[in-house]
């Protein structure tokens, strides 16, 4: 016998009642960490990027192509180590919903700038060796059940081809990422093959490039050479913008408004519902356990005692609600990383995310016990015992 | 007439209610000596609990002092007082006042708690306090598995489980059958003649009365004369 065990019994003697805050303070908890993660998920590729990158695309339009004679005049900016051209093609796979970014783009140079890229060695040279070859995520080859060798016909939608004919890419390689910057639902492929189509008339649509990747030398930073950039094409033909990868990135998530602004509300209300909810909870406790108080007193335990086991009663219910809320966050990432596909390619819930719900279920356990515990404390033995009975 | 272990010196209590003031103790003063086994009589109102409270320290006087085992009761406060009470106070209760997620063996253990003693010392000792009353066969039963005089008597248990050397009784058979009722007056009525426990009993029960060694009389705050 300990004053633990009695916490126990005591929260436990109204299952229902401490089924239903347990139940609560889960969903509660789940629905916190799901909110967060999908912030710092869209969060992630802003800070993984590396600050050894810019990416300078039209000062227009992110939609309007730059030029393709531009990649040999960055080459030249002071800082500029390497350039390489990204161009969005927006085809179909089958159905419109089938959603997946595909880029063209210069083979040896992604992967030498982007070293997060992990590939076999055999999948680099067989996708370097073929024209017509891609290589895609793990997350869509797994999604779209492809395998290296299979054909992925795409529907070009920017780029169609002469008589509707969809495009037909070989799969040669399946990457894994390593960083949040870079997701696994992405298929690349050989710039050069969309740019001899559209230079044969094989397929139509905009020449150029929707952006170069700028991989910057050892001792320059971003800024400056961006500058450079931009400076150089100031008086066009097409004026460029130039920013740091994270930049970039950042760029996109602004694109979908104050979104994370608005889930950390959301979130903040589910904090407060809850804490109101277990409060609740724990001064029904209290006033049924008053009588209990008094007894405690009139033993002759302290004032101290009533605290502790309120405290203890009511950071023991959330914390076995926020465990199962949390570990069910943990437990649905795969599933909802797939839901989610293409909008948050890398959601997962993160460390800190873990360890914020747990100092929040912590909080809520230590303030939605304190009120009664105080009350509990401050009231005389015989007026517990009489206001009790 | 041996040392008195409890003294009342003028001592007033007054409470409020519904606007107006009840005085509850008058300027009483009393003894109770060490070992008695005393009753406290009189009408609703008249200060019999309020006496209780004021000797364990879980109420303040208004004036006087209360004075146990040569300590001023009222100059007690915080951990202190918690301490003192622990030490030397047992409480029955009419309502046995158990509590019902613990058995019968955990509920005496509670106290002891309070103790630096292990939790096989303290099993020990809650098993002993047990078999005083009786109930060495009703361990592990809850409040709710038990009769209301077995509940009484774990009540008992527990009230001398620390082994004080005052036991206060708030109507202690005021919720038992007859059977019970002797059961327990007969308890209370061992503890002070062979383990030297000073019993303070309120009661209404006359047969209480009967059992106890003194009965004092109280009505409207003052001991009452005793009509020979």
């Amino acid at each position: 016998m300990n004053l633990e065990r009695l916490v126990r019994r005591q929260a436990l003697s109204h299952p229902v009642r401490a089924l239903l805050t347990v139940g609560a303070v889960a969903v509660a908890m789940f629905l916190l960490c799901f909110l967060r993660s999908i912030v710092t998920s869209l969060d992630a590729a802003v800070k993984e990027s590396s600050g050894r990158r810019i990416i300078t695309a039209s000062a227009v339009s992110l939609f309007q192509a730059l030029p393709a004679s531009y990649s040999a005049a960055i080459a030249e900016v002071d800082g500029v180590a390497t350039v390489s051209r990204f161009t969005w093609f927006g085809g179909v796979y089958k159905d419109p919903e089938n959603f997946f970014a595909q880029f063209g783009t210069d083979p040896q140079l992604l992967l030498d700038q982007y070293p997060e890229i992990e590939l076999p060695a055999e999948h680099k040279q067989a996708w370097f060796d073929d024209k017509r070859g891609a290589i895609v995520g793990i997350g869509i080859a797994e999604k779209y059940g492809w395998s290296v060798g299979d054909t992925v016909p795409l529907l070009g939608t920017i780029f169609p081809r002469a008589g509707g004919e969809p495009w037909e890419f070989t799969v040669r390689g399946v990457y894994r990422s390593t960083r949040a910057n870079v997701d696994e639902m992405t298929m690349y492929f050989h710039w050069t093959l969309l740019d001899e189509a559209l230079e044969s008339g094989e397929s139509m649509g905009p020449r150029g490039t929707s952006v170069y990747l700028i991989r910057l030398d050892d001792g320059w930073e971003g800024e400056e050479v961006a500058q450079a950039i931009d400076d150089y094409y100031a008086g066009g033909p097409q004026r460029t913008r130039t920013q740091p990868e994270a930049a970039f990135q950042a760029d996109f998530v602004n694109m979908m408004g104050n979104l994370p602004t608005f889930l950390g509300m959301i979130g903040a209300a589910v904090l407060v519902a809850i804490l109101f909810g277990v409060v609740n909870t724990m001064t029904i406790a209290a006033r049924e356990r008053l009588r209990s108080m008094g007894i405690l007193k009139a033993m002759g335990f302290s004032d101290r005692v009533p605290i502790r086991l309120y405290l203890m009663e009511s950071t023991m219910l959330v914390l076995i609600g926020g465990g199962l809320g949390i570990g069910l966050a943990w437990l649905t990432q795969p599933g909802l990383r797939a839901m989610f596909g293409t909008f948050i390619p890398v959601y997962q819930v993160a460390g800190e995310t873990y360890l914020a719900a747990t100092v929040a279920c912590v909080g809520i356990g230590l303030l939605a016990g304190l009120i009664p515990a105080l009350r509990a404390a401050r009231l005389r033995p015989v007026e517990a015992l009489r206001r009790g009975a | 007439m041996g040392d008195p272990v409890i003294q009342f010196r003028g001592v007033t209590k007054s409470y409020r209610k519904g606007g107006q003031e009840l005085v509850v103790l008058d300027h009483l003063d009393m003894d109770i000596e060490a070992g008695e086994f005393l009753a406290l009589m009189g009408p609703s109102g008249s200060g019999k609990s309020t006496i209780l409270n004021l000797v364990g320290g879980l109420d303040l006087p208004d004036a006087g002092d209360v004075i146990v085992g040569g300590v001023s009761v009222p100059a007690l406060g915080g951990d202190e007082l918690s301490t003192w009470r622990a030490r030397h106070i047992g409480y029955v209760f009419q309502a046995f006042n158990l509590l019902p997620v613990l058995t019968a063996l955990e509920n005496v253990e509670l106290p002891l708690l309070l103790t630096p003693l292990k939790k096989a010392a303290r099993r020990e000792q809650a098993r002993y306090a047990l078999e005083i009353v009786g109930l060495a066969d009703r361990l592990d039963h809850r409040p709710k598995q038990l009769s209301g005089g077995q509940e009484q008597r774990v009540a008992i248990a527990r009230a001398i489980a620390m082994d004080p050397t005052i036991l206060l009784c708030d109507e202690p058979t005021g919720d038992l059958d007859r059977d019970s009722a002797d059961q327990v007056l007969d308890l209370l009525g061992r503890l002070s003649a062979e383990y030297g426990k000073t019993v303070v009993m309120v009661t209404h029960d006359q047969k209480a009365g009967e059992d106890a060694r003194r009965v004092i009389h109280l009505d409207k705050g003052v001991i009452a004369p005793v009509d020979a």
